[in-house]
């Protein structure tokens, strides 16, 4: 999308300067994807510093407080438990990036090996692992994790208790350990199939190039063209996938642990905030206004850097 | 053409049969004994009685190998017999039945208000590119993308409530024609109106540069005849080629949308099945609603060389 590219001259960068510097200069004038980043970054810091921007322990419970409206000493309000809204919903900020980030990891490498296996090698290989991942790509996200969520995670669950008993390490009892493996492994899982589409098919268009060609002839192993001319070559697409992929996983997080399939209680997520906000918003507005509005503003702002980042990226396609 | 076509189905086929193999196995290894889940479920705690669990499981076929099983269900769901639920005992086809029709109205409905909504605006977007209008219908798109079905619900919900007097609470379902479907067929046709707005506003300005439009307009057509003779047919192909992101957006919102506004629909079955752990119910909904955005992939498949004769010799 073209929405505010600016190729004014005094943003042109020196002729002598690359691909990320050049890019980096187009999406700084492009004021709607500062916007993004700015608020990204903001919530970036507010997830790093979270413990010591709040007086109160996201945990701890006050009776005497509940349902509190936002005042002074609670900038959100309280919770039906007296908790401080506001120190959940900047732990809620922790576990989404914490989410957003491994999970992106994790399927950036699943996607981006099947991808590049299938553009490069071609023929068999690529038909078989495209088939595989429309085969992902049809089945509905939610369902997908619904079903492994429901068949996986007891049996996952028993044999974290056996692990426990054999090697008597308190690790395998730790509850939350299960939750997030579960939640890291599902959300990937329906992750990684755009990966792979994007890489395949730069790959397919940077395969054909001479230097590519010049490579093979001087008789460099397909493991070496691969990391050093077809990855590098075809990262402009991924970046710019990556940066959607950020807010989808975060969307997704939450949308999952609001159906109760996700981040299980205590353990403070937006979408757990926003599945109890619901249950009393007639009375107390308050409590679904507040992870509601912040999930909106990350995922808003993913989008803007998304949209920012193609632009930048692919200056070709915005005219 | 026949050929493509046949050979779209043979690859087709392979496809279903891996997705119904893939759930069938994780149910089968991950839900454990579908027995013990039956008898932990009667009230009043029977015993466990091992002659009795081995003469039902003889019986019901549970002790024969996984592929044996997995045969007998294809060819069960082939008659149309999914078994039964967990939970309430009765035959999932018919539960399944009952609830499909919710869906399917609203989904089909929230696709025609897609196609009216979303096609002009992203027309008139990028007729308009890079002025204040563009750049609020593609605002606005974004933001719609942005929020999330659950909170846009109860969101509007909440604003309705304060607007509308008397306190009625857009909760429920009365039919197509009932003023309770205007929120959830709303809120259900956000994100693919994001979609395709965005969708066909790229494609037509890819349009706008091509060779025909510049004729089309050096010989004095009129912009409204530009557009409907010239441009709104080679944007049909990348625009179509959204529906099975769509309908993969449609089952994602039904089951937030249903719970929100407690719609007695596929969704909320899905939901309440998750909750019981009734493997019979979710595994059902979950192959319709693949094999669903399967055929979908399969007609756009099937479509393209009758949309795009170019397309058909490029294959």
């Amino acid at each position: 999308m073209a929405t505010a590219i600016e190729p004014t001259g005094a943003s042109r960068p020196a002729e002598q300067a690359g691909l990320w510097s050049d890019a980096w200069a187009r999406l700084r004038a492009n004021r709607i994807a500062m916007v993004g980043l700015a608020f990204i970054a903001l919530l970036i810091l507010i997830a790093i510093f979270g413990p010591w921007l709040t007086p109160y322990d996201f945990l701890t419970q006050n009776l005497d407080a509940r349902n509190l409206p936002p005042s002074m000493s609670h900038w959100l309000g309280t919770d039906e438990l007296g908790r401080d809204v506001a120190s959940r919903v900047i732990y809620g900020t922790r576990t989404a990036f914490l989410v957003a980030i491994v999970v992106t990891a994790i399927s950036v490498v699943i996607g981006s090996t099947l991808g590049a296996i299938a553009g490069y090698f071609g023929g068999r290989a690529d038909a078989v692992i495209m088939w595989f991942t429309d085969v992902f790509m049809s089945v509905p996200n939610l369902l997908l994790v619904i079903v492994i969520n429901t068949s996986l995670k007891p049996p996952l669950g028993r044999w974290m208790d056996a692990m426990y008993l054999w090697s008597g390490n308190t690790l395998f009892r730790n509850t939350v350990l299960v939750d997030f493996i579960m939640v890291f492994g599902t959300i990937s899982l329906v992750m990684w199939p755009p990966y792979a589409r994007t890489v395949r098919a730069q790959i397919l268009s940077v395969r054909s190039q001479p230097y590519v060609l010049a490579a093979r002839s001087l008789g460099l192993p397909s493991r070496q063209i691969i990391l050093r001319y077809l990855i590098p070559n075809s990262i402009g697409p991924l970046v710019v996938a990556v940066s959607a992929g950020l807010g989808g996983a975060m969307v997704l997080e939450s949308a999952f642990s609001f159906l109760g399939v996700g981040v299980q209680p205590p353990t403070p997520s937006w979408g757990l905030m926003i599945s109890d906000g619901l249950r009393t918003w007639q009375q107390y507005p308050h409590l679904l206004a507040a992870p509601a509005i912040a999930l909106a503003i990350a995922s808003v702002a993913f989008s803007f850097i998304g949209d920012g980042l193609n632009d930048a990226l692919n200056p070709k396609g915005a005219k | 053409m026949l050929t493509y076509a046949l050979k779209r189905l043979l690859l087709w086929i392979p496809s279903v049969v891996l997705v119904l193999l893939a759930v069938y196995a994780l149910a089968f290894y991950g839900a454990g004994d579908p027995i013990k889940l039956i008898f932990l479920r009667e009230p009043g705690g029977v015993a466990f009685d091992p002659v009795r669990i081995e003469a039902i499981r003889e019986a019901a076929g549970l002790n024969r190998p996984f592929i044996v099983q997995f045969g007998n269900y294809i060819w069960n769901v082939l008659h149309g017999d999914f078994g039964n639920s967990l939970t309430s005992g009765r035959s999932v086809g018919r539960t399944i039945a009952a609830a499909a029709p919710v869906s399917i109205q609203l989904g089909l409905l929230a696709i025609v208000l897609t196609a009216i909504v979303a096609i002009p605006l992203g027309v008139i977007a990028a007729l308009r590119q890079n002025t204040a209008l563009d750049y609020a219908i593609l605002g606005s798109a974004l933001f719609l993308w942005a929020i999330p079905a659950y909170v846009a619900g109860p969101i509007l919900m909440v604003l309705l409530i304060i607007i509308l007097p008397g306190g009625s609470v857009p909760y429920g379902w009365g039919g197509l024609f009932d003023i309770r479907v205007i929120l959830p067929l709303l809120v259900l046709s956000f994100h693919p109106i994001a979609l395709i707005v965005r969708q066909t506003r790229s494609a037509v300005i890819e349009v706008l540069s091509e060779d025909f439009v510049r004729t089309a307009k050096a010989k004095g057509l009129p912009a409204r005849k530009i557009v409907t003779r010239h441009i709104l047919r080679p944007i049909l192909t990348p625009v179509l080629t959204q529906l099975g992101l769509i309908m993969i957006t449609l089952v994602n919102g039904a089951v937030f949308v249903e719970l929100v506004f407690g719609l007695p629909g596929l969704g909320r079955l899905a939901i309440q099945a998750l909750l019981n752990s009734d493997y019979p119910i979710i595994l059902a909904v979950t192959l319709i609603a693949s094999v669903l955005v399967m055929i979908s992939n399969l007609l756009i498949d099937l479509a393209y060389p009758l949309l795009d004769p170019r397309a058909a010799e490029r294959r």
